[in-house]
């Protein structure tokens, strides 16, 4: 009995139905694939998911986006005849669980690739196996370094660090920021690594920035709030999970700290129920960087998003920006695979076309979309600016690049696959 | 007794051979949880069947053998195996400490030291986190861990599994060692009453530090094995309610004998996979596991072990 | 400034940890029985509370139902299974408790998916300014009502007869049943008013911190700390046990290299507790507290 889910999917679906029902007034129905109307009955082709949904947090979007589009594929004349066989599993925040359940998909199901997976343990444990086993990964909800510097993983989301220094540098241009403190959980490869790379950007202006590191379990909400008082800062980044964001934006609202700080965050607290949560107190005084187009957006790809989820989603499935990200990822890799010879289709090959992909371009994404052959991966790293309205979010500033020492390696990549000049 | 140790190693022989044969990958991680779980509950089981004391920080012990391993793996180029070994030890020396404010309690107010115990190290653990091959004494490097060596002979999952039954089966040996030789005897007669087995010229300090040390020995190898077998480790894996779980766990699978042990570490891993897969939600293993522990409290108190083997001996006769 | 900011902020942590603590020892005065499951009942009644607020119902009517849910799960032990055990050694009853606390919570996990959530009291809106702290009246209810519970319960069982009855019970069972006092009844009314105090611990907790169901249930470990203060007896012991495991954890913030472990106060001063109530036992056997 999820009555919850059933009434906050319901919400969702409210929120979205008039975009779906644009787009179909439009006489765009859900495109997908070859977009042939006929159902594919070929040999199925194995596609593997893992999905993380469990306390601290429902990282199922991405999964959920890509089985929706996986279906509509599959209704549509699937990769050349052939559907995907789309297998999900939820690692549920173990990291034992996700070392079995990645074991099960690449070992005992011999999946070709992961798509859309959204956890952050799983990655963390199985980096490895996916570089031994030379899987690659597409995945679109990931918060932990190991998403972003490994040579088989290729995440469409940001993660923190990027998102954060991307609503940082806004705060810094526009509200006038000068001393931030980053308040993050105190996990070496999620909080410390981007809360780290955030006061290296802070110092490189010229400009002060300080990391409060809390214990995931950590009750005293308050005293965090306070510890940044005490620091000085004038802005606070909330580079945290949106349930521990919001409890500390409650905190802060108890104690009026609206005025007494700038509030900024990165994506996680984008999300279409934020709104219920957390009342009009915050209106234009919460800045979020979101990592792909607003929810809204009339651009095509975001409508056929919408459109995809409509017709080929579960009622429970989340609309949020890691089911955009899903979307995305199920996107290009089912663009890569139509350019295989169906037969030769298999890990090796897959792998390669992944890797091949270069340029993919997206109304969901500022930038174009690469993969390449590389060390590490991270071809999202442009982003905008939303402001919390209340019952909306209003974009502020429209694409912008992120900025940091920590993208040395990667604008290296852009030039040498020919993305930037 | 040769029947009573033809039966375990008859087990352990199928175990280690047929077992990783007919297991895919999946069931192989998770055999091999569950047989690192289970030598951990066995730890439990020693103080709670000899003793009567209820250890509720055993997770926070296996967290301790994990460091340990893992701190060595990055510091030292010592084979795996050694670092198994040292990890136990460590962690014995810690479950001795542990037994000091045990020496003048038992019951309840034990089983609170225990829980205020597991409740700091999941703090210690969240706030310093484990090793992943950075500098200094803590070892954490912001950034994606390092690799853990195996042993030779298991770098594979199934080479592993085999590694990890065959030191499960060596712990329980050590076990049922001290279970009929003198600590055993000296146990039981302190659970009967501390007086007479002091008259009886018992040293009790000495043999009830010796029963935690021996669990946190079982805990430390455990920690370990675990390292390895995932390659780093989370401090979630080693939350205080976890430490209550398990020793839950422990009970209803019947803390008195090595069969219990294996339920235990059976439900704890291998039953939450197995929802899992079925695709039946992870919250009905926690109702499952309430119900059992009230059932055993009440009228199983041996467990589910002493309910089979008892059926099993009914059987014959 | 700083001090009585962070001396603020730990009263009124300390104050939740005091309620738990409290409900935590009413039990154990008159059944015997230390409930592990205090936080899962909590945490029930707490997503009671908010599903009643879901479903439209006004906020009174939430905040009474998280109140019944926690009578009524507590109860619910207490006449169900906890009189099987009434005759067990304490640690015994105490884990049995545990299984209550799974069951619990694989319930709350299978009732309600997680998600975001928040309760809201009228009370959070409503607010005085304190040492430069805003305290909302919420937060001092907390702290009112932790304070008046020791005084009423204390009262109330010096001098009711139903308070008399729990004392000879907490004394000794046998004589109190020989006694013909009505052990079911009395025991059902300490039940009763436990799980009372869960169910408005929950509600104000939920509030306050995090309508989370996991961490609303593990909230009794630093509860059974604040107890543990009061050896698991004193009500008022508990009470300065709970806002003073508050206060240190909220001052360990300004020291910055402590700050990362502030959060393993309630386990320190318990233990610290526990081998001071030990002080001069010279006797190297164990027993039975």
């Amino acid at each position: 009995m999820k009555l919850t889910t059933t009434l906050l999917a319901g919400a969702a679906a409210l929120c979205l139905a008039s975009f779906a029902n644009s787009a179909a007034a439009d006489g765009h129905g859900p495109s997908c694939g070859l977009n042939t109307g006929e159902a594919a009955t070929g040999e199925p082709i194995k596609v593997g998911g893992i999905n993380g949904n469990a306390p601290p947090g429902d990282f199922s979007g991405g999964t959920d986006a890509a089985a929706a589009y996986f279906d509509c594929v599959n209704a549509n004349g699937g990769i050349n005849g052939r559907p995907i066989e789309y297998i999900v599993e939820n690692d549920q925040w173990n990291p034992e669980l996700a070392g079995q359940v990645a074991a099960k998909l690449v070992n005992d199901d011999g999946v070709v690739a992961l798509v859309g997976n959204g956890s952050v343990v799983s990655m963390a444990v199985n980096a490895n196996l996916y570089e031994e086993e030379d899987v690659m990964v597409m995945a679109s909800g990931c918060a932990i370094s190991e998403c972003y510097e490994s040579s088989n993983i290729v995440s469409t989301n940001q993660g923190p660090l990027p998102s954060g220094i991307g609503a940082l540098t806004y705060a810094v241009e526009e509200l006038g920021t000068k001393n931030a403190a980053c308040i993050g959980f105190n996990i070496p490869n999620n909080g410390g690594w981007a809360c780290d790379w955030m006061e290296d950007y802070m110092s490189s202006q010229g400009l002060t920035g300080t990391s409060i590191l809390m214990d995931p379990t950590a009750v005293d909400l308050n005293s965090v709030y306070l510890q940044a008082l005490s620091e000085g800062a004038d802005t606070i980044l909330l580079m945290l999970p949106a349930g521990p964001a919001i409890g500390l934006l409650k905190v802060a609202e108890e104690q009026g700290g609206r005025d007494l700080f700038k509030w900024v965050s990165p994506t996680p607290l984008y999300e279409p129920g934020v709104a219920d949560v957390l009342g009009d107190y915050w209106n234009d005084n919460l800045y979020i960087h979101i990592e792909l187009a607003p929810f809204d957006s009339d651009g095509a790809d975001n409508q056929n998003w919408a459109a995809v989820v409509e017709a080929f989603g579960q009622d429970g499935d989340r609309r949020d920006t890691f089911s955009q990200s899903g979307y995305i990822s199920a996107k290009f890799f089912v663009e890569a695979l139509l350019e295989l010879d169906t037969d030769s289709i298999d890990r090796a090959t897959v792998s390669d076309a992944i890797r091949a992909i270069n340029g993919a371009e997206s109304d969901l994404l500022c930038a174009p979309y690469y993969v390449g052959d590389a060390d590490r991966h991270m071809p999202n790293s442009t982003g905008r600016m939303v402001a919390y309205t209340g019952s909306a979010f209003e974009v502020v500033r429209d694409c912008f690049a992120i900025e940091s020492s920590y993208f040395e390696p990667i604008r290296a990549q852009e030039a040498a696959l020919g993305i930037t000049q | 007794m040769p029947r009573s140790q033809i039966t375990p190693l008859a087990i352990l022989l199928i175990g280690v051979l047929i077992l990783p044969l007919i297991l895919s990958s999946l069931w192989v991680k998770v055999v091999t949880s569950a047989a690192i779980f289970a030598l951990g509950a066995a730890g439990i089981s020693v103080l709670f069947a000899q003793l009567g004391l209820i250890n509720l920080a055993q997770i926070a012990l296996i967290g301790v053998g994990g460091w340990v391993a893992l701190r060595l793996n990055y510091a030292t180029p010592l084979p795996f195996t050694v670092i198994v070994v040292i990890a136990g030890v460590a962690t014995a020396f810690v479950g001795a400490i542990l037994a000091l404010p045990a020496l003048r309690m038992r019951g309840l107010y034990l089983a609170l030291v225990t829980l205020m115990a597991a409740g700091a190290f999941q703090i210690l653990f969240n706030a310093f986190q484990f090793p992943n091959g950075g500098e200094g004494f803590w070892g954490v490097a912001r950034q994606s861990a390092a690799d853990i060596r195996r042993p030779s002979v298991a770098q594979s999952d199934v080479g592993y599994l085999r590694y990890t039954l065959v030191i499960m089966a060596a712990g329980f040996g050590l076990v049922a060692l001290h279970r009929i030789t003198g600590p055993g005897r000296a146990w039981a007669m302190i659970r009967q009453s501390e007086a007479n087995a002091m008259a009886a010229g018992i040293n009790v300090t000495f043999y009830k530090i010796w029963a935690f040390a021996l669990s946190g020995l079982l805990a430390g190898i455990a920690g370990a094995l675990l390292s390895g077998a995932l390659g780093q480790l989370d401090a979630r894996s080693f939350l205080a309610s976890e430490g209550i779980l398990l020793f839950a766990l422990a009970v209803v699978g019947g803390a008195y004998s090595w069969v219990g042990a294996i339920i235990a570490g059976v439900l704890y891993k291998l039953l939450p996979a197995l929802l899992n897969d079925w695709g039946l939600s992870a919250d009905l293993a926690l109702i499952l596991f309430g119900a059992a522990l009230l059932h055993a409290i009440m009228t199983a108190p041996r467990g589910i072990a002493g309910q089979l083997l008892g059926a099993l001996q009914r059987k014959p006769s | 400034m700083v001090y009585g900011l962070f001396l603020v902020s730990g009263l009124a942590v300390g104050s939740l940890y005091a309620l738990g603590g409290i409900g935590l020892v009413i039990l154990r005065n008159s059944t015997g029985v230390l409930n592990f499951a205090y936080g899962a009942i909590a945490a029930f009644s707490a997503m009671f509370a908010w599903q009643v607020t879901d479903w439209g119902l006004p906020g009174v009517i939430s905040w009474i139902s998280a109140v019944c849910i926690g009578i009524l799960l507590s109860v619910a032990y207490g006449r169900l299974i906890a009189p099987s055990l009434a005759w067990r050694e304490p640690a015994v009853k105490a884990i049995a408790t545990l299984g209550y606390m799974l069951i619990l919570l694989g319930l709350i996990g299978f009732i309600w998916e997680d998600a975001l959530r928040r309760i809201d009291l009228p009370s959070d809106k409503i607010g005085l300014s304190l040492l430069g702290v805003r305290v909302t009246l919420t937060r001092i209810i907390a702290f009112v009502v932790s304070i008046a519970v020791v005084i009423g319960m204390v009262q109330y069982l010096r001098r009711s007869n139903m308070g008399l009855n729990m004392r000879a019970l907490a004394d000794n069972r046998d004589h109190a049943a020989l006694l013909g006092i009505p052990i079911v009844r009395t025991e059902t009314i300490a039940w009763g008013i436990s799980g009372a105090l869960a169910g408005f611990t929950g509600l104000i907790f939920g509030s306050l911190v995090r309508l989370e169901p996991t961490v609303i249930t593990f909230m009794v470990i630093p509860a059974v700390a604040a107890a543990i203060c009061g050896r698991l007896t004193s009500l008022p012991l508990t009470l300065a046990g709970g806002l003073f495991i508050g206060v240190a954890e909220s001052m360990l913030t300004l020291y910055k290299p402590a700050a990362p472990l502030r959060t393993m106060a309630p386990f320190l001063i318990a233990a610290l507790v526990i081998i001071w109530m030990q002080r001069g036992q010279k006797l190297t056997f164990a027993k039975e507290v």
